[in-house]
């Protein structure tokens, strides 16, 4: 078995195609992966902020103000402008979008009218909207709505008691419009992924990237298993004095192989270059890392039974792999799915490795919480071996 | 060497080998002639343990097949029809990995590869990656692959297909050079200039049966198949045609032709005889044509088929 593994090994290495598909590929795609989701660059791991283009047409003290308090939030960055420069430079796709504060804004401030402010944006761009409306829309809500509240009590005051003297009416003010340091506010405070320093987006970006690109490799494996019936070296093996079930056990072994390498050179990987905290329970990685390789070479395998000839594996393993993935959390993270799909997701191998190593990466959790997934992982990978087998006997060592 | 009894196998209602009988003596070429789907890598199948038979028995050696695989996998060398190498490997991985799965020691191996290199003459190709190797190449490598464990039988099943004049011949005096060293051999192949030139004797397959088996000479006579000479006269005239006729009853002349046709036993030995009879009857001749037995008008008799490539 082990010589068929090494035979294995060697064809592996001289295919450069495979080599790069293997290790180059996952590496290239995680890293992109991993810039999409947010976890890594420049702006202190966070998402670069979104220019603003504002025109401010009223140019009152209240306007500069609120352009003011904007300029100051991290996420965005003012750039002033005039109007028509504004839709033009949103229209060409330059800017997302432009918040335009027309004539009058401070007056509406003071008569409690609506206030003359738009903010025209490139509907196409809702993400990058959408990083904006938290921020924008309480800035403008909080500085707008305290100009209306002042207003309204003064002129109560002074329609009801014209003769109190400056200060009263300053202090009465003051207590009944609280100002930043006493205001009302939630304090937002997350328990999760504190005790470690790696993004979640990483995480995401590497066990789903990793595990999606180790399906096709192994799935390339398996398919060898038909190329050789097809180009008759299963044939010539049957007719040594080899066992029947060593060739699919070599394959399997050498399937396994790949997925552990993969796997590992993934983490490295994301450890040296993406500064993935690997600071994590040890033997349950090396468990998640053996589980998860078990389970999708198992697959893999799986796959190529099943299929009759190497074309028909081709395209089934394609089309399988595709739709586990794309359900199972490899391609988008599964808590921005909705929630029927995520109990789809239970049904892939993908949605069990990643959850794994959320659990080991993100949640922190000790060996013992993270056994159920890996027990999981690895019945997955029994079932899909002793139906390899059957279907081995059946189909691919058949001569006739 | 090879004791095939009354061996039958079929696949649900196709049956692709009935009640085959045939004997091999150690150091005999014994030729399975058959076109393609005749049950010829049924056949080589049986014999090499990979496909059980519903009936009957093959000893090989003195074991019986279906006791003791494993030895009679070692007692054979079988070379596939397909190509079945690693085409990403080299010459010599190819044969170190084939050779090795017969637990042969490494320097046993090494020595017996290159030694086997020198006999398909590929010595100077070894560290080239098979995918750069012409089919005939290819096709010596798949023969090496088949000796490295010393077979004392070596099945060929169609060993020339799609190989160039000059590989064949190379794969021809593979053959014969293994043949003198005392190897067994059994030659499947639809080619039958191949099986007239080695094979000491053959069996004729069409659909599963073997419809005829011996040595070229026993095949001729059942078949009943005899050389023809046709003799073209230079003065056609009707007396003399009468003549020849006359004096040699078995001379059959055609008239659209204007020929005689004699039926003989043996064309060197006979022709002489029929020229002189001839022209002792008068006859003037301007051109002769001989047609010896082969294989294909046995072929043809005994299945009433052609066997094309």
């Amino acid at each position: 078995m082990f010589k068929l593994f090494k035979k294995d090994l060697i064809l592996f290495l001289h295919d450069q195609r495979s080599v790069i598909l293997t290790f180059f590929l996952p590496v290239i795609l995680i890293t992109l992966f991993a810039f999409a989701y947010g976890s890594i660059g420049s702006y202190n791991g966070r998402s670069e902020p979104v220019r603003l283009l504002v025109a401010d047409l009223d140019q009152t003290s209240s306007s500069k103000e609120i352009i003011h308090k904007i300029d100051s939030l991290d996420d965005i960055i003012v750039v002033v402008s005039d109007s028509i420069n504004s839709r033009e430079l949103v229209v060409k796709g330059d800017y997302v979008c432009a918040l335009i504060i027309y004539k009058g804004f401070q007056d509406s401030l003071e008569y409690g009218d609506s206030t003359p402010i738009e903010l025209i944006y490139d509907r196409s761009r809702e993400m990058e909207i959408g990083i904006l409306q938290q921020n924008l829309i309480s800035t403008i809500m909080s500085s707008t709505g305290e100009t209306i509240v002042h207003n309204s009590i003064e002129e109560y005051l002074q329609d009801q008691f014209p003769d109190i003297d400056k200060s009263t009416r300053e202090n009465i003010l003051k207590t009944a419009i609280k100002k930043d340091d006493n205001k009302l506010s939630i304090k937002w405070t997350s328990i999760v992924g504190e005790k470690n320093d790696t993004k979640l987006g990483l995480i995401q970006a590497v066990a789903g990237t990793a595990i999606l690109m180790l399906l096709f490799s192994v799935a390339g494996v398996g398919t060898s298993i038909l190329e050789e019936k097809e180009n008759g070296t299963i044939n010539r093996l049957l007719y040594s004095p080899l066992k029947r079930s060593a060739i699919l056990y070599s394959k399997m072994l050498f399937a396994f192989f790949i997925s552990v390498l993969q796997l590992t050179a993934m983490f490295l990987f994301a450890w040296l270059v993406l500064n993935m905290d690997m600071n994590v329970n040890m033997p349950g990685l090396i468990l998640m890392i053996i589980a998860t390789s078990f389970a999708v070479s198992s697959l893999g395998i799986f796959l190529a039974s099943i299929a009759k000839t190497r074309q028909q594996a081709q395209n089934l393993s394609t089309i399988i792999i595709l739709v586990m993935s794309a359900i199972g959390g490899s391609m988008i993270p599964l808590f921005i799915m909705p929630a029927i799909l995520q109990k789809i997701a239970l049904l892939s191998v993908n949605y069990w490795g990643i959850q794994g190593f959320y659990d080991l990466f993100w949640r922190v959790l000790p060996l013992k919480e993270i056994l159920p997934k890996i027990l999981i992982l690895m019945s997955i990978g029994v079932v899909m071996t002793l139906a390899s087998i059957q279907l081995f006997k059946k189909r691919i060592t058949k001569l006739q | 060497m090879i004791t095939v009894r009354s061996v039958s196998k079929s696949y649900g209602n196709i049956e692709a080998v009935k009640n085959v009988s045939f004997s091999i003596a150690k150091g005999e070429i014994f030729g399975i002639l058959g076109p393609n789907g005749a049950g010829k890598s049924t056949i080589v199948n049986i014999l090499n343990t990979l496909i059980k038979p519903d009936k009957g028995d093959v000893i090989i050696d003195g074991v019986n097949i279906n006791n003791d695989g494993k030895t009679v996998k070692l007692i054979m060398g079988v070379v596939p029809q397909e190509i079945a190498l690693y085409e990403e490997l080299t010459a010599h991985e190819n044969l170190m990995f084939w050779g090795g799965l017969y637990d042969i020691p490494k320097p046993e191996l090494k020595a017996k590869v290159k030694e086997t290199l020198g006999i398909v003459d590929l010595v100077n190709r070894k560290d080239d990656r098979i995918k750069t190797f012409s089919g005939g190449m290819k096709r010596r490598i798949n023969i090496a692959c088949s000796l490295l464990h010393n077979p004392r039988i070596l099945v060929l099943d169609e060993p020339t297909v799609g190989v160039d004049p000059q590989n064949r011949h190379h794969i021809f005096e593979v053959i014969e050079r293994l043949n003198r060293e005392g190897m067994t051999i059994i030659y499947t192949t639809h080619y039958m200039e191949e099986a007239e030139r080695f094979c000491d004797k053959i069996a004729i397959i069409d659909t599963g049966q073997i419809v005829a088996q011996g040595t070229l000479k026993e095949l001729k006579h059942i078949s009943d198949i005899k050389d023809l000479v046709t003799i073209k006269l230079a003065d056609a005239e009707k007396e003399t045609i009468a003549r020849i006729a006359s004096e040699n009853p078995l001379f059959r002349f055609d008239s659209t032709s204007s020929t005689f046709e004699v039926e003989c036993g043996n064309i060197g030995k006979d022709t002489p005889i029929i020229i002189n009879q001839i022209q002792k009857s008068g006859g003037v001749i301007e051109r002769i044509n001989t047609r010896g037995t082969n294989l294909e008008s046995i072929y043809l008799k005994l299945t009433g088929k052609e066997l094309r490539d």
